[in-house]
């Protein structure tokens, strides 16, 4: 028996040497981390471009004074987009849909999709406020002359117009299409078609930036031992466990 | 690093403010040397002849044997800190047997054989568009080439791969097992064979900033996978003007925040601890507005009356950037009689300490120019020096909270911690796989993109 746990053990060593990595203590890593500078100003902008794609337009204003950072771009077209935005999260498609053309004609002509998922949340709102004729007409006239172009665009028409099949809409299948998340899907698609029109990422870098680090710690994992931050929330270095 | 132990033991090292003249950090990526032209010295000379301008090379014997290669290197290896690497060559005339070949090749290489019939080269030959690396017999890799092509050769440092082209389109890649820098190699071996070599100077056939993007892409989307924690950019971004005393910004992103669908919860719901750093935001916000709109004597004041143990010490780190910044400000608006004055009264005492000394200097050297802004010490005139001022006033006041777990959190918010570790964990990343690829630069970043996510 003892012989065996010889063998194993011996193997883990051989383990832990074919696989060994640089260890990098504490000290070592925290002049590494001195050694990296980084521009307050490059901060800024980037919780600047946070507020500004995020929408927040008061908040960036704010930041502005405060700080001296130029936002990247307009904020004027911030408050038009977020009012697009708000209009579809209420409910408010027709409204939504008027605004965007204001903004920018183009935009719903060049997004088949975007304008196809409005016109299907105006449908689910008139089924919502119970005007059963209004929707159907709506359906046939609007909705159906796309669906024949496009076969994912017919599925969804038909998913909701199921709607009307059922008493208790709470229940059915499809009933989710009347849940206050579609509203948001649709309010989220319309903004990032806005930014990119506008020639703006339609996503904030910070969010990216942090995923990086996930990812580089992973990466580096496979190579060495050092301490890593494991919270986000709090930027605690954690020692390595050697 | 100055010890500034006065208040809570919260040190102020100048260098972690930026402070300092040419606050950029050198790029390092620059410094890595390209190839420019084709390595005369080494070459096997006696079978080939290089142009004048070394970019072109043809094959001047009659070849009789497997080791009268006509090769040339580049006049230094492949740069490793990138995406990728790339190099073109033009077949001017494929002379008797069109036995040409790109490839990549080490320092040691023997140059009277052609790259890929060596150990660690690697060929891409044109008579029968096989891809020699490092045995006697070639895999089938792509077309032949002749004359009138243009074929391309690279490195992909993300994927560890050889790629080659032939007019504009990728023909194959290899997987590249040789470690340690690689030459762009060409070689000639049939009489009158003739081949122009592009290192960049010109524009390139194939489109290597698409195929570069590509890579980055792959990347990214790779990551972008990766799942977040609820909220917590949010929150980074709240701790964030917390932590510097943005306390305006704060406000309407709080209120924001809450009405947004779906709103966001208050911090402690989310799992978030805060940590106190809603201290002072009033006065810190004060202070910052009035060392940003240059009042330091008020900035002075309002700290006498609030926090007097933090310019207690008069020759303290801060006492010294106060003073120098009200220097600077008497410097900007012309009154250099006042300037003298005050550098004698307030400035003189700290000539001692070493680590002020290179940016004590630098202010007093504004007074030898008429127009100092134009100046090699004009950055302090910069609205950068203002801030570095006031973000190490409110680091300091920050130390003061007797609540204050770790001194150091006064100095960092969580936003610069998560950045320099990434910094770092990119930089050991790289170097640890020697040294290749990108590393993270924050301010490319910023740089970067309309349309390039």
């Amino acid at each position: 028996m003892s012989l065996f746990w010889i063998v194993i053990s011996q193997l883990a060593a051989v383990e832990t040497m074919s696989t060994s990595k640089k260890v990098i203590t504490r000290e070592e890593w925290e002049k590494k981390l001195n050694d990296v500078k980084i521009r307050k100003e490059d901060m800024n902008r980037l919780v600047m471009n946070f507020l500004v794609t995020e929408g927040y337009v008061e908040a960036a204003e704010k930041f502005r004074m405060e700080s001296g950072t130029e936002p990247d771009i307009d904020l004027a077209t911030i408050t038009d987009r977020m009012a697009v935005k708000k209009a579809v999260q209420c409910g408010n498609v027709e409204d939504a849909i008027e605004k965007v053309n204001d903004l920018n004609p183009e935009i719903l002509d060049t997004n088949p999709q975007l304008f196809f998922h409005l016109q299907q949340q105006r449908l689910i709102e008139l089924i919502r406020n119970g005007k059963v004729e209004e929707a159907l007409e709506f359906a046939q006239e609007e909705l159906a002359p796309r669906g024949e172009e496009n076969q994912s665009f017919l599925e969804e028409l038909e998913r909701t117009i199921a709607l009307l099949a059922f008493e208790d809409v709470t229940n059915c299948p499809v009933g989710e299409l009347l849940d206050i998340s579609q509203r948001l899907k649709t309010a989220s698609e319309v903004n990032a078609a806005i930014l990119t029109s506008q020639s703006h990422e339609k996503d904030p870098k910070l969010p990216s930036l942090l995923k990086l680090l996930i990812w580089a710690q992973n990466q580096l994992d496979e190579k060495a031992a050092y301490p890593r931050i494991n919270d986000l929330s709090t930027a605690v270095l954690e020692d390595p466990a050697i | 690093m100055v010890n500034n132990q006065d208040s809570g033991g919260c040190c102020i090292d100048l260098s972690q403010f930026g402070a300092g003249r040419g606050g950029d950090d050198i790029d390092m990526e620059d410094e890595e040397e390209v190839p420019r032209y084709l390595n005369t010295i080494n070459s096997s000379g006696g079978f080939l002849m290089v142009s004048t301008d070394k970019l072109s090379v043809q094959y001047t014997n009659v070849n009789l044997h497997g080791h009268d290669v006509g090769v040339v290197q580049a006049n230094c290896p492949a740069p490793v800190r990138r995406v990728v690497y790339y190099f073109e060559i033009f077949v001017k005339n494929a002379g008797a047997k069109g036995q040409i070949a790109i490839g990549f090749t080490t320092e040691q290489f023997k140059m009277r054989r052609q790259p890929g019939w060596e150990a660690s080269s690697y060929g891409y030959h044109g008579d029968d568009g096989l891809l020699y690396r490092g045995q006697g017999k070639g895999e089938a890799f792509g077309p032949t080439f002749t004359s009138g092509d243009t074929i391309g050769g690279g490195i992909n440092y993300a994927s560890q791969e050889l790629f080659f082209t032939k007019n504009g389109k990728l023909v194959g890649t290899v997987y590249k097992d040789v470690k340690g820098p690689l030459f762009p190699t060409v070689a000639v071996h049939s009489q009158n064979e003739e081949v122009n070599v592009n290192f960049g100077q010109q524009p390139f056939v194939f489109d290597i900033e698409a195929f570069a993007l590509e890579e980055r892409l792959k990347q990214q989307m790779m990551i972008e996978k990766i799942s977040l924690p609820l909220h917590v950019s949010h929150w980074i971004v709240r701790s964030y003007l917390l932590h510097y005393g943005y306390q305006d910004t704060l406000n309407s992103f709080d209120m924001a925040s809450k009405s947004t669908l779906p709103p966001i919860p208050v911090a402690q719901e989310n799992g978030f601890n805060e940590q106190g750093e809603m201290y002072a935001l009033g006065h810190r916000r004060i202070l910052r507005q009035l060392i940003r709109s240059g009042d330091v004597d008020s900035a002075f004041g309002k700290l006498r009356d609030w926090y007097p143990q933090i310019v207690q010490n008069d020759t303290s780190t801060i006492c010294f950037l106060l003073h120098s910044q009200k220097f600077i400000e008497l410097v900007r608006a012309g009154e250099l009689e006042q300037a003298v004055k005050y550098a004698r009264a307030e400035l003189a005492k700290f000539f001692g300490i070493k680590p002020l000394a290179t940016l004590l200097q630098d202010c007093i050297a504004l007074l030898a120019y008429e127009e100092p802004v134009k100046s090699s010490v004009g950055y302090l005139l910069d609205a950068t020096q203002r801030e570095v001022v006031a973000d190490a006033v409110n680091a300091m006041v920050l130390s003061t909270n007797p609540n204050m777990k770790d001194s150091q959190n006064c100095l960092h918010s969580y936003l610069e911690k998560l950045l320099r570790q990434l910094t770092a964990c990119c930089l050991e990343r790289r170097s640890l796989n020697g040294d290749q690829g990108e590393a993270f630069h924050l301010h490319r970043v910023l740089q970067s993109g309309k349309g390039e996510k």
